[in-house]
């Protein structure tokens, strides 16, 4: 049991690659903290540095408040749940479970005991005699978890240990997952580039890009207010609108291509910032679920779109459509083929199913103002008040 | 579309000056490692191979008397070289040296490839086809070299039978000059062929089959896809066994040395049984050092030309 | 392949089959000539037309190899040299391996190529400063004689063979070992080891390969009988004048027999240390 605190932490590669710039961050005892980002932003080797498989460049990394810069992986009590699970494949399941305990000279009346009771908790008993080979993609994963907290490590380290498993058990283990590790209670830190994994796993997510933390929060607070225009289009999914948009008069409106959108005053409150911007361009962001059909009768600002595709659900229709709006991309927040495939003012829309609408049609949009976001189009910083 | 980084003020993941970190202790660890498990092997190596093959270089360069009680040096001369490069023999061995692995290494690589390619198709008993072409590779050359002596035995050989039935009189095969050369490449080819067809069909078999499909439905013929598909993409396997061939065929000792013993005449003497008989027949260990060492020199030369043609696959491997 | 319905054995008569055929025979009748005249009487060896079905079957050959020619005592020679060399090989090959393959060492890669022009290298180049040596050292007419060189020209390849084996096996094994607490030997040996055991195989039998039919080295640094390998005693059978084709066959049988084995058991390893990027005749 354990706190992990990262202060002002570095890695710098000797051919010069900034991977970890200045990062600082504090994990609770027994909290699940996720690190999301994109492929390349120093989630992996700002892991790796606590589990001392890498060297910190400057900066202080404690566990359980003891500096552990310079002390060797084994000596810091952590445990690692690795991408492609590293089971020693000639190992039997128990074999694999029991290594690192074997390595600590534990009796071997205990060793099996302690096996056998980490066996039972992820459901292996009947293939601790197996070898890795003869499992499952979901039986490697739980013995690669069951390696791990076997030895009731003080922190729990993952590197995207799901990644590797089909869709369906990928929400499956998920959940599964999170069980274990509330169970065991352990400060842990989770690495996945997976914005939803982060979201449902994590008590709080830390959002990187380029080796930089953007924001730490819980899920809920990194969607509804995203620090800056990285984390917005980043978090959610599908993910979120960004267009550029032209300040009215005092902030108390915005222009959207054609479309002028009157804000509500408790908007303009939340966001007085805005005030400074009129006459200015910013980015808006709506979120899908934000743009719902709108009703007959409605009074509120209205988004109008040319709608090229609707994709139906069940549960819900996602609408994409087309405004004369300029449209944003947050660089890096999405694999380049994504970003090359966005057309210059598409937006998508999540309605009600059974929303009358087809490709070709003209729909309006009704605003859910209270989930609009401004962003400032130099540095990305959110502009709230 | 307009792209915008957040946070400008914040710097990106580019190259940057290394500021003063600590230095990275864990690499240093595993490395010192390295070198310490490495170490054995290494010095080991050099012991037994680069002192001696600077002690060659040396010795080519003095004047090298035997006595009973060893051998002594004397002076830096020329004299070994400037002896060898005007010796017709020498001149001769190289000629032959040079034939003969041109045209082993060709005929290995044609047959053995075409061998490869009829097993690829073999459907039923491909296992045991393999095992015995790996047969004449495993074969102590001497115990070749054996068996083809008696194959061609002018007296009592099965060759000479054969062409006596069909009336071509009696061949001394090994006794004249132009057979001896052919008979021995005939020997090195039936030893050899074998492994360049497994590492051919290895190649083959590990080659991506969509490409065949891909190529069928072009509507590509048989003999357009191996020369446009097949062949392409074992350049690199081809290319490395012919490398390994090249430089092994030029060491040619053992076949000579108990078929032919270098005869009839010189015509089979290769620059290793020449440096052989100069060192251990004419004690003349300065003058087999300046064989030895031209011939290290050519062969040196071909790695190093194979090496930069090849790059690519070898570099490949480091990353 | 077009599959055109045939019946019996005709279907069994194609270009293939056929083609496989002619291989087989192409290698199968020197070995087929080498086995059968093997079993001929010393008489019945030097007849012409050549005997192409030995009779009567003799086993006196076999005999005659071992009490005329002293085989048993060449074929212990060998086997004292090549599993002594093989054995050094693998434990030498197997660490550096490891370290040139795994462990981030500066200038591995000039080391390598070194090492591959080394396994390259004309043996002749080095043998007469290795005699000069070993007469030095008092060491010819010995096993050293053989297993020191044998070893040393074999460790480069065996180094490349692992080095390619160890590439393969992902790097969080070792991660996972030292988070484990694993000792870098205990981590070669429980974690790494197990896994390049076919590295190991393919190294070893190449290996042996090379160090049982090894002929210039053995020629030249061991001329009393009691140190000889197969391959120089092999060659040395006889007089100038008389060949004994009958003995040498016989204990030529013999001395390809264990090899056979050997290869035809681990031939899958042979045929991917054949492929695994190095390749060596």
């Amino acid at each position: 049991m354990a706190t992990v605190s990262m202060d002002q932490v570095n890695k710098v590669y000797p051919n010069g690659f900034h991977a970890v710039h200045d990062l600082s961050l504090e994990v609770a005892d027994g909290e699940f903290m996720v690190l999301v980002g994109p492929s390349g932003c120093g989630k992996t080797t700002a892991l790796r540095m606590v589990a001392g498989l890498e060297d910190i460049s400057s900066g202080i990394m404690r566990i359980g408040g003891r500096e552990v810069n310079d002390l060797s992986p084994k000596e810091r009590d952590i445990a690692m749940v690795f991408q492609n699970y590293a089971l020693y494949p000639h190992m039997t399941v128990a074999e694999n479970i029991g290594f690192a305990l074997k390595l600590r000279k534990l009796p071997k009346d205990k060793l099996d005991a302690k096996v056998k009771e980490t066996a039972e908790i992820l459901g292996l008993t009947e293939w601790l005699n197996r070898k890795p080979g003869q499992l499952s993609g979901g039986q490697r994963q739980r013995v690669a978890m069951g390696r791990a907290i076997v030895r009731e490590p003080s922190v729990f380290l993952m590197d995207e240990p799901l990644s590797n498993l089909d869709a369906k058990l990928r929400v499956q283990m998920r959940a599964e997952v999170s069980r274990i590790q509330r169970r065991i209670g352990v400060a842990t830190v989770y690495v996945t580039h997976d914005q939803i994994e982060a979201m449902t796993m994590g008590d709080r997510v830390a959002v990187m890009r380029a080796g930089v933390l953007q924001q730490c929060d819980n899920p809920q607070v990194l969607y509804d207010r995203p620090d800056n225009i990285f984390v917005a289009a980043f978090i959610g999914s599908p993910a979120m609108n960004l267009y550029e948009g032209t300040v009215g008069d005092g902030g108390r409106s915005v222009r959207l291509g054609s479309q002028q959108i009157d804000l509500p005053g408790a908007v303009t409150v939340a966001h007085s910032g805005l005030a400074s911007y009129a006459g200015k361009t910013v980015v808006v962001g709506l979120r899908p679920e934000h743009l719902p059909a709108a009703q007959a009768g409605l009074t509120g600002p209205v988004l109008t779109g040319d709608v090229d595709l609707v994709e139906a659900l069940g549960s819900e229709l996602v609408i994409h459509f087309t405004i004369d709006a300029k449209r944003v991309v947050a660089e890096g927040a999405h694999a380049a083929d994504a970003e090359a495939a966005t057309i210059s003012g598409e937006g998508v829309a999540r309605v009600d199913p059974r929303t009358p609408a087809k490709a070709g049609d003209r729909l309006n949009f009704a605003i859910d103002t209270d989930g609009i976001q401004f962003f400032d189009p130099d540095s990305g910083a959110a502009i709230w008040t | 579309m307009t792209t915008i980084s957040s946070a400008a003020e914040q710097p990106t993941a580019a190259v940057v000056a290394p500021p003063a970190g600590r230095p990275d202790v864990n690499r240093k660890k595993l490395a010192r490692l390295g070198w310490l498990f490495s170490a054995p092997a290494l010095i080991f190596v050099a012991a037994v191979t680069i002192f001696p093959i600077l002690y060659s270089i040396v010795m080519s360069l003095r004047n090298v008397q035997v006595s009973g009680g060893g051998i002594k040096m004397t002076g830096i001369t020329g004299a070994n070289y400037s002896a060898v490069i005007h010796s017709s023999v020498w001149r001769y061995a190289l000629g032959f040296t040079i034939l003969y692995t041109v045209v082993t290494v060709l005929v290995e690589l044609v047959l053995g490839t075409v061998i490869a390619l009829v097993l690829e198709r073999l459907t039923a008993g491909r296992g045991w086809m393999m095992a015995l072409l790996l047969i004449p590779w495993s074969m102590i050359t001497v115990i070749n070299a054996e068996v083809w002596a008696y194959i061609y035995q002018p007296t009592y050989g099965v060759l000479q039978a054969i062409f006596q039935a069909v009336g071509l009189g009696h061949p001394d095969v090994l006794g004249t000059p132009t057979p001896a050369i052919i008979g021995m490449m005939v020997a090195d080819i039936w030893k050899t062929t074998p492994f360049v067809a497994i590492i051919v069909l290895a190649g083959l078999v590990m080659l991506p089959g969509d490409v065949y499909e891909a190529a069928e439905i072009d509507g590509a013929s048989g003999w357009y896809t191996f020369w446009h598909v097949t062949l392409p993409l074992l350049r690199p396997t081809l290319a490395l066994a012919v490398m390994f061939r090249v430089l092994q065929a030029f060491g040619l000792f053992d076949l000579p040395f108990v078929l032919t013993n270098g005869g009839p005449g010189t015509s089979t003497t290769s620059l290793a049984v020449l440096g052989y008989q100069a060192m251990f027949k004419n004690l003349d260990f300065g003058g087999g050092a300046a064989v030895a060492s031209t011939t290290a020199l050519l062969v040196l030369i071909g790695c190093l030309i194979s090496l930069r043609t090849f790059r690519v696959q070898v570099g490949k491997e480091n990353t | 392949m077009r599959n055109r319905k045939r019946t019996g054995w005709h279907r069994f008569i194609n270009g293939v089959n056929i083609s496989t055929f002619l291989v087989a025979l192409f290698i199968g009748l020197p070995l087929y000539w080498l086995i059968a005249s093997s079993f001929k009487t010393p008489v019945n060896i030097g007849v012409d037309p050549p005997q192409y079905f030995p009779d009567p079957l003799s086993l006196s050959n076999y005999k005659s190899a071992f009490v005329d020619y002293d085989f048993g005592i060449y074929f212990r020679n060998s086997l004292i040299v090549t599993l002594i060399a093989t054995a050094l090989v693998l434990f030498l090959g197997t660490l550096a391996g490891y370290a040139l393959g795994r462990l981030p060492m500066r200038g591995k890669f000039p080391m390598l190529v070194a090492l591959l022009m080394i396994s390259v290298f004309p043996e002749i180049a080095l043998i007469a400063p290795l005699y000069i040596l070993l007469e030095h050292l008092h060491w010819l007419d010995s096993f050293q004689a053989l297993i020191i060189p044998d070893t040393a020209f074999n460790v480069p390849f065996a180094i490349w063979i692992l080095r390619n084996y160890m590439l393969g096996i992902p790097k969080e094994m070792e991660e996972t070992g030292r988070i484990d607490g694993a000792s870098p030997l205990r981590t070669v040996w429980s974690i790494i080891l197990p896994q390049a055991l076919p590295g190991i195989f393919t190294a070893g039998i190449f290996c042996f390969t090379a160090c049982w039919t090894e002929f210039l080295m053995a020629l030249t640094f061991n001329s009393s009988n009691n140190f000889r390998t197969i391959p120089v005693g092999v060659s040395l059978f006889g007089t100038i004048d008389i060949t004994p084709f009958a003995q040498i066959f016989a204990a030529a049988v013999i001395a390809t027999v264990p090899i056979g084995i050997l290869v035809f058991i681990f031939r899958k390893f042979v045929i991917s240390g054949l492929t695994s990027g190095a390749v060596k005749g």
